[in-house]
């Protein structure tokens, strides 16, 4: 559980430490606009420069940024590779001839099977992968001997490549801002900032404190229900409970000797909790002063005027049609 | 004056299980009393009915002069505060900051003084240098005493311990005990809900319940050394107490060793 | 030996590899039958880290647990091939609070649970029950109640009988008193004083109570910051230097017996453990 990178905030004191949580939440959400509006490939090298610049300038180790993306290098790969194979709009760049043998065939799968069992050794799995997927296609194309069973041609298409090079880019950015947000600002001010934006919602009866109060207890209980789930866990597996093996059948009831006891808890500690607050004089939907307060300063006001010079540039370049 | 007065409360739980049968006590402004009481003797009831989470169906409740009711909850509220027994499930903010910080922001204090008072009374209960910590880094018997800095800094007249001290450890539980002293040296009026005899020894009176109704009601010296009434409601005598039972039964005529233990009961 | 701990260390992961010794360097055996056995020490000391290692929920990072004959090592892989489930059934383990395993309709299903997950048979699972829901002194008549409706001992004892059922040959109780009342604490007590002196297991209790262990125990595991400071009997950990230096509460018995000794010189020709052997033992000297 302690392996969760995004979402975790990590002290620091650069200039997106002191910007206000609202600054952040508006600029990210214009920056993603923007990114999508994106259409020429200068443009999005551009972009992506700039979001390493506010990294650099940010304090923020790249390192971080990219145990954010690894859960996501996979999916990122795969829309990749789906795209530059199985798009086949706009000029032709290259094309490789592949023969599919018998030969060839049983090597790659060979190849295959050793990568399933050797990947779990190494430590560049990725590189790994990608290499077993181009020795793959390079043994269908260099060693066409032995009975053939098939021909075809690996062949990739400008706008595959565009498309996929877009995407990639796209969502390299998107993951990338929203790490900032939540790597400089603290839970309780992200909440405080969500609450402050959402605030206009009244008019459609929607109470942004009371949203704000429960994201701000979901919060503070998410580390006590996960330590609690273990113990149940550990209670029932000294029960003979074993969660790793069973039949289908042993897993409902496994499932179910693990819920059943978390519910019947987390209702308790609802109703233990609404009474504490109760007590407390809390009465929902009445006013209340509040300890953290924002700070607009400055520094927002020119983060949020090169934000939006940004999107309404990228609007007007599209407009334009560079 | 009284600072709680009730009379001829009742409580049935869903129609059935009768948790409070037509009880009447008081309790004194600046007074420390004990209700002592088996599981399940409706202490914990009595408690919730005092700060209104629980409808008196017979009886009255008034603190401070006012009759409970719907319409005076909120206000009585304001004077009573509550440390419930499970430290976990009454930690409301992020941090110790945030968490005393909650009954103020509710009272709709002004910032600046919500700051003043949140130090004042961290510092009272020496949690000062946690107020940035989360409720994951603190022990159970800390969670409680930032819980009771919560209940001070709304600054109530009465503060009562719903069995406050059964799920901590020995050190957690004397040090929640020495702080239920100084409230009651600051004229806090202080009333504790517990089955545990050395909980109960310091304070002025003890109110004795089983199966929901008053068995006695009397100054501690009194109720601490009857072992009859206690052990009707599954409580035992504290053991120097025990002896001293022994030794009067057997018609034990050293006056000094009687005093002696008598003394030793009350430094817990 | 049933258990044995060699050169046992275990370290909690947490974040950022940084980890937390939970115990260090652990040395200790524990017969399967006729030992009574309290393991105390402050909260954080690794009172329950020690208990999971007993019935393999958790393993070591260092050294080695044997658990009647299965070795247990700081090699995961190793310890997975072993059928970890049959330990679980000779070592019982009682959690602190019953809300974590209670979750059956009635009593009686949450009782055979863990039976039937060994292989036991259902009659031969409800026989169990009906023995066990006695063992804990409550009658029959519990097993067709809904666990959720009792109140908190009545609970932990149903917990307890659950464990029990298994027919375990060492039973582990964390905390199994706290939040009682005395008379619900001293009737639980006397249970497992009865299923240590009748059915001839070995019971260990993890408290907090100098009472218990003074009154009942045979042997006391003392740990602080992960290492066992001690290991011996009761009447031995609460010298003057121990005390001092563990900060160890002294049970009231033996408080009460050295306040009357240094105020009044009385001495006990014998030392008293309950309650009743202090009130007699003094009223021959008092008189």
């Amino acid at each position: 559980m302690n392996r969760i990178v995004i979402g975790r905030y990590i002290p620091g004191n650069s200039f997106l430490y002191r910007m206000d949580p609202r600054t952040k939440l508006i600029a990210m959400i214009l920056l993603m606009v923007s990114v999508f509006l994106i259409q020429s490939f200068i443009h999005m090298l551009v972009a992506l420069l700039l979001v390493a610049l506010l990294l650099v300038f940010g304090g923020i180790s790249v390192k971080r940024v990219y145990l954010g993306l690894r859960p996501l290098v996979f999916l990122l790969i795969f829309t990749f590779l789906f795209q530059v194979l199985f798009n086949r709009q706009g000029d032709l760049l290259y094309s490789l001839e592949l023969h599919y043998t018998v030969l060839n065939l049983s090597i790659a799968m060979a190849l295959v099977i050793m990568w399933g069992f050797t990947k779990r050794f190494l430590r560049f799995r990725l590189l790994y992968f990608l290499a077993t997927v181009a020795g793959v296609f390079l043994l269908f194309h260099y060693l066409p001997f032995g009975i053939v069973l098939g021909e075809g041609t690996f062949s990739v298409y400008e706008q595959g490549l565009s498309t996929a090079f877009f995407i990639m880019v796209r969502l390299v950015i998107i993951i990338t801002l929203s790490t900032i947000l939540t790597i400089t600002t603290k839970p309780t001010d992200l909440n405080l900032g969500l609450e402050s934006i959402l605030r206009p919602l009244r008019i459609l009866r929607i109470n942004a404190e009371e949203i704000a109060m429960i994201i701000a207890i979901s919060l503070r209980y998410i580390p006590t229900l996960l330590d609690e789930a273990n113990k149940i866990m550990l209670a029932q597996a000294s029960r003979g409970v074993d969660f790793q093996e069973g039949k289908l059948k042993d897993k409902v009831i496994q499932v179910v000797s693990l819920l059943v006891p978390m519910f019947i808890i987390s209702f308790q500690r609802s109703d233990d909790l609404a009474n504490a607050m109760e007590t407390r004089s809390f009465v929902p939907g009445q006013k209340r002063t509040r300890l953290h307060i924002l700070h607009w300063s400055g520094l927002d006001t020119t983060a949020l005027a090169f934000t939006c010079a940004a999107l309404i540039g990228v609007i007007l370049l599209r407009v334009v049609g560079w | 004056m009284n600072m709680i007065d009730i009379e001829n409360l009742s409580f049935t739980y869903g129609g059935k299980v009768e948790a409070l049968k037509n009880v009447s006590l008081c309790v004194k402004k600046g007074e420390w009393v004990t209700i002592l009481g088996h599981n399940g003797s409706g202490k914990s009831t009595l408690a919730k009915l005092i700060v209104g989470l629980l409808k008196p169906q017979k009886g009255t409740i008034r603190v401070d002069g006012v009759e409970l009711s719907e319409r005076t909850v909120h206000d009585i509220r304001k004077k009573v505060g509550i440390v419930f027994q499970n430290p976990d499930n009454q930690f409301v903010g992020v941090t110790v900051r945030d968490d005393i910080a909650f009954g103020l922001e509710n009272l709709r204090i002004p910032r600046e003084e919500m700051i003043e008072r949140i130090e004042h009374y961290a510092k009272r209960v020496d949690m000062y240098s946690y107020l940035n910590k989360e409720p994951q880094a603190l022990s159970g018997g800390q969670k409680q005493r930032v819980a009771i800095a919560g209940i001070l800094a709304m600054r109530t007249e009465v503060i009562i311990f719903d069995e406050a001290t059964s799920m901590l450890d020995p050190d957690g539980r004397k040090r929640i005990l020495s702080y239920m002293r100084k409230l009651r040296d600051d004229g806090v009026t202080v009333v504790t809900i517990t089955h545990d005899m050395r909980e109960a020894v310091q304070s002025d009176r003890i109110v004795v319940l089983k199966d929901g109704e008053i068995l006695k009601a009397d100054k501690s010296e009194d109720v601490l050394k009857d072992k009859e009434t206690l052990e009707k409601s599954n409580l035992e005598l504290l053991l120097p107490l025990e002896v001293l039972h022994g030794l009067e039964h057997k018609k034990s005529t050293n006056e000094e060793i009687k005093e002696f233990l008598w003394q030793l009961s009350l430094n817990g | 030996m049933a258990i044995k701990f060699e050169r046992v260390s275990f370290q909690y992961r947490g974040i950022d590899e940084k980890g937390y010794l939970a115990l260090a360097d652990i040395n200790l055996s524990i017969a399967a039958k006729g030992e009574f056995i309290t393991l105390i020490g402050e909260t954080g000391s690794g009172k329950s880290t020690l208990a999971q290692h007993m019935n393999a929920l958790l393993t070591p990072t260092e050294g080695r647990v044997h658990v009647f004959g299965v070795k247990l090592t700081s090699d995961k892989k190793k310890n997975r091939r072993q059928r970890l489930n049959p330990i679980r059934q000779r070592v019982g383990l009682v959690f602190q609070f019953p809300e974590y395993q209670l979750f059956e309709e009635t009593v009686l299903k949450d009782i055979i649970f863990g039976p039937k997950n060994f292989g036991v048979g259902q009659d031969e699972a409800v026989e169990r029950a009906k023995k066990m829901i006695k063992v804990v002194g409550l009658d029959e008549s519990y097993l067709e109640r809904s666990p959720f409706n009792l109140s908190g001992g009545e609970k932990k004892r149903v917990s307890i009988a659950g464990i029990l059922a298994m027919e375990p040959e060492i039973l582990i109780l964390d905390e199994p008193t706290s939040g009682l009342d005395p008379m619900g604490r001293n009737a639980l007590l006397e249970v497992f004083h009865n299923i240590h002196e009748q059915l001839g297991k070995t019971v260990v209790i993890i408290t907090h109570d100098m009472n218990t262990v003074y009154e009942y125990a045979k042997r006391v595991l003392v740990l602080r910051e992960g290492a066992l400071v001690y290991d011996g009997d009761p009447s031995g950990l609460f010298s003057r230097k121990h005390v001092e230096d563990w900060n160890l509460e002294l049970p009231e018995i033996l408080r009460i017996q050295r306040a009357l000794e240094e105020r009044f010189g009385i001495k006990l020709d014998k030392s008293p453990r309950s309650r009743k052997e202090l009130i007699e033992a003094l009223g021959e000297v008092v008189g």
